[in-house]
């Protein structure tokens, strides 16, 4: 009988217990689900429906990324009216898609050289982020160490509002397909997935990396047979703490963005590579970036080719519009050996090598700047980038304001709207 | 059992001195090998032990030894070549230099009112000299003092060329002072964990194509893959101690990728003790700014010749 009783008590007790706890984890459960999830409401488009649109802008910027979202966010702040036209589904480019999120170098020497609105974007990331700034004044002993960890996704997001406060008008996911010449500027015909959109604008500029619309256009550019490797970003192993710690990175030789086709095949190589050091390594992959970070295809032929020797011995040119700061450093298929620029030396962003030779209307920024392949190495990093972009902007949006080209914009305005805005403005000895 | 004893120790002598007389002359002929230099080395505190042993189970022979003129003829000789090497006159010079290792003996430090001029003459193929032109403010009286060193392609202090051997002076050359304790911190880390010194120092994670360099000074400056040779750094610290200013450091890269006899030394900055996250002292480098006077004029060039 007593045994009876305490069997039937354990019974009721545990009957109890799991109630309990089933109550209990059940309610913890909701509540996180109820905790996790948040709403907000996306615009309705007025012409959402519509498969083709039509549209006028001052200023087209195609590429959203390290170049493209700068010179839009200028363009915009200069009261042109601005469209950026982006294949991917975010801004940033190298700085996010390819999760290089240590953007530099800013700095030369113990003095700030480039600064502007890439400047504004990192230093307000960092400051979100709670992170830290590199202390200029500091002798790096490696050239990347002024390089600034910034958190991606604050980046790319803080990106967007730049644009939309700047009154930037996005398109994500849409490439151009076709560009004319027309009396006042080009008529260029976009694809996205439900969208054709065809834009009417004063003046472009391609911001692709590759120079792409300026392929498109026929004005000469080129590439070289074997490319620097391009970098897939991911964690394996480690927790990954954006705007914290390094990330690590493959090689994928032979990466090239010259179309979607070999984008697409690095992509491939990188993401199976990575999944077979997950198998060998029986480590979890604990991030990984959605595309591969290239770091070189095509570079236009401009007004002015920027040389080795231009870079190296810190040439200002006389139409200088940005510095530039990196050592020359070509990625081969044993390595990088960077080449350290001498103490002193800043080269100089020539913007003759922003013009496609022959060209109006259209200009570049980005790593496809006009230069011979050493040079290249080392303008093509993010800060250097950023300063193209904002040049870029500026000019840009001058001439579709006078309705000249970017050229035959007085250096000394440009140079004054780029110093009002916040940038540095290289200066004859 | 004592004669087994006897003739094991006299055996165990013989071997281990074939061990050291071998090791001895490759460390003469051989560059820099840290495994050649390293047996020999180890091998001599073994070798004092079993010499020991030896001693003790001949102690008789050689008390009877020690009773005869031989004694006091080995002694002198013993004596004379001691003091010829340590004195090391031209011929014994000349001797030394055929050695592809680096010591003293290929090393030389003068100052005059003019300058400073270190040589460095290692291997008969390679010749360095590091020539310092003195500023307005070099006091011959009352000389500055100097560390020249070379560190690999990750900052880490690889081999002190020249340096002081005073406390106070190693104080007054911070930045070197905390590279060499670096370095030997690292060493001894090292050799406790039983880790090799290259897994032992933090890698280089950003740009990790490049692979963290050697810590082998043979590397670098005689580079046994001549294809691939490592670029290396040459430092030069330099301070005044009387007066109020920090020293200041002056530097030049060298490429044997890309060999080039003249090279001037660049004024990088000046160093400033600082803490890490964990609260351990480091010295960081500032560009330098308005702060300096008389330490700026101390050199007036620093020129780096390499013969190679």
């Amino acid at each position: 009988m007593t045994s009876s009783s305490n069997s039937k008590d354990e019974t009721q007790n545990k009957t109890r217990r799991g109630f309990l706890q089933h109550t209990v984890l059940g309610s913890a459960f909701a509540g996180m689900t109820i905790a996790s999830t948040s709403h907000v409401t996306a615009q309705t488009l007025a012409d959402a429906e519509e498969p083709e649109i039509t549209q006028g802008v001052d200023v087209l910027v195609v590429g959203g990324g390290t170049a493209g979202h700068v010179a839009a966010i200028q363009a915009g702040r200069l009261g042109a009216k601005t469209l950026i036209v982006e294949r991917n589904s975010q801004l940033g480019g190298t700085t996010t898609t390819a999760g290089v999120a240590f953007p530099g170098l800013f700095d030369a020497w113990g003095k700030q050289v480039i600064a502007g609105i890439g400047w504004e974007l990192v230093t307000e990331s960092v400051d979100l982020d709670g992170g830290t700034l590199p202390n200029f004044a500091k002798v790096p002993q490696k050239h990347w160490q002024n390089q600034v960890y910034t958190n991606q996704f604050l980046y790319a997001i803080l990106a967007e509002q730049k644009c939309a406060e700047a009154g930037v008008e996005i398109a994500y996911y849409e490439f151009p397909q076709g560009v004319t010449k027309t009396d006042t500027g080009w008529q260029v015909d976009c694809v996205g997935f439900g969208t054709k959109r065809r834009i009417q604008c004063k003046q472009i500029i391609d911001c692709t990396g590759g120079a792409e619309v300026v392929g498109m256009l026929g004005f000469p550019r080129f590439r070289e047979e074997e490319r620097q490797p391009g970098s897939y970003l991911f964690m394996l192993g480690e927790k990954h703490e954006p705007g914290r710690n390094q990330i690590q990175r493959l090689y994928v030789h032979g990466a090239d963005s010259t179309n979607s086709r070999t984008a697409t095949e690095a992509n491939l190589t990188g993401r199976k590579a990575i999944l077979d050091r997950v198998r060998q390594s029986k480590q979890r992959l604990m991030h990984m970036q959605p595309e591969t970070g290239f770091r070189e295809t095509y570079r236009i032929q401009g007004e002015t080719v920027i040389t080795v020797n231009d870079y190296t011995s810190g040439r200002v040119f006389d139409d200088a519009i940005s510095y530039a700061f990196y050592p020359v450093d070509l990625h081969t298929k044993s390595g990088v050996r960077p080449k350290p620029l001498r103490p002193g030396t800043v080269p100089t962003i020539s913007l003759g090598a922003l013009i496609p030779k022959g060209s109006r209307n259209l200009i570049v920024a980005g790593r496809s700047v006009s230069s011979d392949r050493l040079a290249n190495s080392g303008l093509r990093v993010q800060a250097s980038c950023m300063g193209m972009g904002q040049a870029a902007g500026v000019a840009a949006s001058l001439a579709a304001r006078s309705g000249s080209t970017p050229l035959e914009i007085p250096l000394k305005e440009i140079h004054s709207v780029l110093r009002e805005h916040g940038q540095i403005v290289p200066q004859k000895a | 059992m004592k004669k087994y004893r006897r003739s094991f120790v006299s055996l165990l002598t013989a071997s281990s001195f074939v061990v050291l007389a071998v090791t001895g002359i490759l460390a003469f002929v051989q560059p820099f090998s840290i495994a050649i230099v390293g047996l020999h080395a180890l091998l001599g505190f073994v070798f004092v032990g079993i010499i020991a042993l030896h001693v003790a189970n001949n102690l008789s022979l050689l008390s009877r030894y020690g009773r005869t003129k031989l004694l006091w003829l080995s002694l002198a000789i013993t004596a004379s070549i001691t003091g010829l090497f340590l004195w090391q006159p031209r011929p014994i010079r000349s001797v030394l230099s055929l050695s592809q290792n680096f010591g003293p003996a290929v090393e030389q430090f003068a100052m005059d009112e003019t300058g400073l001029l270190y040589h460095y003459n290692p291997a008969a193929n390679y010749q360095m000299r590091l020539s310092i032109r003195t500023g307005e403010n070099f006091d011959l009286k009352k000389p500055p003092n100097v560390a020249i060193w070379l560190e690999n392609a990750s900052s880490y202090h690889i081999k002190t060329l020249h340096g002081p051997e005073d406390i106070q002076a190693r104080a007054s050359l911070p930045y070197w002072d905390f590279k060499v304790r670096g370095w030997e911190d690292a060493k001894r880390q090292a050799a406790e964990s039983g880790q090799d010194l290259n897994q032992q120092l933090m890698l280089d994670g950003v740009t990790s194509a490049t692979q963290n360099s050697s810590f082998d000074p043979a590397d670098y400056i005689l580079p046994a893959n001549q294809e691939n040779p490592l670029p290396y750094r040459l430092l030069l610290e330099i301070d005044q101690q009387e007066d109020d200013e920090s020293s200041l450091v002056y530097a030049v890269d060298i490429d044997n990728n890309d060999p080039r006899a003249f090279q001037l030394l660049d004024l990088v900055g000046y160093p400033k003790r600082e803490e890490d996250d964990e609260g351990k002292e480091v010295w960081d480098l500032y560009f330098v700014d308005g702060g300096f006077e008389s330490t700026l004029t101390l050199i007036d060039s620093v020129l780096l010749t390499i013969e190679r």
